[in-house]
């Protein structure tokens, strides 16, 4: 042990720390950072004549704050956005990330969001509207006005039971996770469809309104702290956190890489498999429910189209924030950080004022590129 | 009433042997609000008129409305309404109920073939050019007499590939070019939120983080107004200061303007569309003639007259 080297093991393998893979998280990170610094050079030095003939706006910045109206060094405006635009489809996507590394696949979060959106909704309604009865009222009197609790309650069990059904579904028919989630999301989008006959639910009461844009923060810290209107935004970092430990401290957590890394091993070492799947899939639609209490609360409205395309997005964050679809690989965090870049990269667009066509060219792009990036990883580790 | 509709719908679709008589209709899309409303008010009509209706949802899918067309046509109905997914694909619906000699009506969204119609079809709907045009002018005039001579503005747009977005887009610029603005209009910047109050409060958001000052937004319907409504307000930027109008006039649309926000919208009458239609598909299948452009106007709503369109929606 000439350099201090210690020993390890019955065979004699030293412990390298100097051969330690970089956390796969680290080279997220850095594309976030690098994308950020695009955006605010793109900003710094307007080339905006390049794609369109919109007027100059001279010595503009992406993050830092420019205005003379404003006394602080980032613009918060800019960065409040970028965590609140993402957050609800965050919410999906760290459930949408453990079934993943579980070695399955959630289609159906999206319409999940929808089905839930509209029923819960139907519970959160307020009786009268400037005065008026409500005019889009899905229920009589007696179901108006209702306690906070009630609309919330009923949201988390409609996702709980859509996830439970999912879960079920993959675990004890057997039938491939895409098939059983992709049954979900077109029997979800009908239920949405029919519970209301396509009507949208609007007008909740005023707590309910408050949900996602009240001031959470500040009630926790009893005024110490604030952060009004971000609600979705702090209850996606509460949750990334919880089950960032969760899934790395937790037995659940360690269940669900050994089966998505290998299940057949998984099995012969005692998990109960089918029990775990389960588990998980109900934890995602669970998350999903609470996404839709929070999308509803911040638009005020429900609506049957709610959510589509949510769970691809969702997907589509953690494959960039280095999490495998061929499961067993990938974690909460990355999955955040995946989240951050296609947020920063709607801000950014829009910041440089591109237009909405190429958007989208470039966000199927950056997807592509990041699996992309991820097999060459894999294999890479692979060889070595 | 309308489960039960939906539930023998269902039934007939099950069962071979369809209804002998009656209305088809085909919807693009059932869970839109304003394709509700005149998907309601086409039932109501024939409801009022006794008649039997069976009304089917395309979900949006150019193939299966053609499918639902062809299966009306076998059917044997008196006529077809069609509420098209593709505008650009009516020409095949319009052959194939010519061929059978069924009279068919296209309701609220104009077919690429509407001038070449044959006798016995027609189209109805709001004339789409109209629709942002009169609450934009309407737009003007506040910012004048509010003694505004240059205004910026943001656009907001709907879904791209929509010939409603394009159409609304193009009405504000139509409206600048010929002179009909009363102030002189900058569009600071202009993108799509896809129609949606979600995207919008975001897009929103996004425009008011770069600190530019603006006069109004110009949405493309209401439910996107709505949206920058909510972030301009959790901004904390003064109502009175800018205007926003959509398109529309929804019961959300309507509420907002009744608590001070919205300030203009227009009003497509979506009920009297439904019923429009249903009343061609009558009397064409009687073999009478009737106009094969029916237009339903745009009515502005402000919250001087709002009063009258609360119940409409």
């Amino acid at each position: 042990m000439a350099n201090g080297e210690a020993l390890h093991g019955v065979g004699g393998l030293t412990y390298d720390p100097s051969r330690r893979a970089l956390p796969p998280e680290l080279n997220v990170l850095i594309a976030l950072v690098a994308i950020t610094v695009v955006f605010e050079l793109l900003n710094r030095y307007n080339f905006g004549w390049l794609w369109n003939d919109l007027p100059f706006q001279q010595g503009k910045s992406f993050l830092f704050n420019t205005r003379d109206n404003l006394d602080t060094l980032f613009n918060e405006q800019r960065i409040n956005i970028i965590l609140l635009q993402v957050a609800i489809t965050g919410i999906i996507a760290i459930g949408v990330t453990q079934v993943i590394i579980l070695g399955g696949i959630d289609l159906s979060s999206g319409s999940i969001v929808g089905a839930t959106a509209m029923i819960a909704m139907s519970f959160a309604q307020t009786a009268t509207v400037n005065g008026n009865p409500n005019p889009k009222a899905i229920f009589g009197e007696g179901f108006m006005d209702l306690w906070v609790l009630v609309p919330i309650l009923v949201g988390l069990t409609c996702g709980l039971i859509a996830g439970c059904v999912n879960g079920r579904l993959v675990a004890y028919t057997r039938i491939p996770p895409f098939i059983a989630t992709l049954g979900m999301m077109v029997s979800a989008r009908g239920v949405a469809k029919w519970w209301s006959n396509g009507n949208p639910v609007s007008f909740p009461t005023e707590s309910y309104a408050s949900l996602s844009n009240g001031d959470m923060l500040g009630g926790m810290t009893f005024g110490l702290l604030s952060w009004s209107g971000q609600n979705p935004a702090l209850v996606f970092f509460l949750l990334a956190i919880l089950f960032h430990l969760i899934m790395t401290y937790t037995l659940y957590g360690k269940r669900c890489y050994a089966i998505g890394s290998n299940e057949a091993a998984a099995r012969m070492s005692g998990i109960n498999i089918a029990r775990h799947k389960v588990l998980v899939y109900t934890i995602a639609g669970l998350l999903a429910g609470v996404a839709a209490i929070l999308l509803t609360s911040k638009t005020l409205t429900a609506q049957a189209g709610m959510g589509v395309m949510l769970e691809l997005d969702a997907i589509a964050m953690a494959v960039i924030g280095g999490v495998s679809l061929t499961g067993g690989r990938g974690s909460i965090i990355g999955t955040v950080l995946g989240a951050l870049i296609f947020s920063v990269i709607i801000s950014g667009f829009t910041s440089i004022q591109l237009d909405a066509y190429y958007q989208e060219m470039v966000k199927g792009a950056i997807i592509v590129g990041a699996v992309v990036m991820d097999q060459w990883r894999q294999s890479k580790r692979g060889r070595g | 009433m309308k489960k039960t509709l939906i539930a023998t719908g269902f039934v007939a679709l099950m069962s071979t042997t369809a209804m002998a008589d009656g209305i088809g209709v085909s919807m693009a899309l059932f869970d839109d609000n304003f394709l509700t409303v005149l998907r309601n008010g086409i039932q109501e009509q024939a409801d009022a008129a006794g008649l039997s209706v069976q009304i089917e949802d395309a979900q949006n899918d150019v193939a299966k409305q053609l499918d639902q067309i062809n299966n009306f046509i076998a059917s044997g109905v008196d006529a077809i309404i069609v509420n098209p997914v593709d505008t650009s694909a009516t020409q095949a619906m319009s052959d194939a109920a010519a061929a059978a000699g069924v009279p068919l009506v296209y309701v609220n969204r104009q077919p690429i073939n509407v001038d070449t119609l044959p006798d016995n079809q027609a189209f109805v709907a709001s004339n789409e050019v109209d629709s942002s045009s009169q609450g934009f002018i309407e737009q003007c005039n506040q910012w004048a007499a509010a003694g505004k001579s240059e205004v910026a503005v943001y656009v907001m747009q709907g879904e791209l590939s929509n010939q409603a977005a394009v159409q609304r887009t193009q009405n504000y610029y139509d409206v600048m070019e010929a002179g009909k603005c009363a102030v002189k209009v900058t569009v600071i910047d202009q993108q799509s939120a896809n129609w949606s109050r979600d995207q919008a409060q975001s897009l929103m958001t996004n425009w008011l983080s770069t600190g530019a000052a603006f006069d109004g937004v110009l949405a493309n319907n209401d439910e996107m107004a709505i949206g920058a409504l909510q972030a301009i307000k959790a901004a904390g930027i003064d109502m009175g200061s800018v205007i926003v109008s959509g398109v529309d006039a929804t019961q959300d649309a309507l509420a907002s303007m009744q608590a001070g926000e919205l300030d203009i919208t227009v009003f497509q009458n979506a009920a009297a569309q439904g019923g429009g239609a249903l009343d061609a598909a009558v009397k064409l299948a009687a073999g009478e003639a009737v106009e094969q452009k029916i237009f339903v106007a745009f009515e502005l709503v402000t919250p001087a007259n709002i009063d009258g369109y609360l119940a409409k929606n």
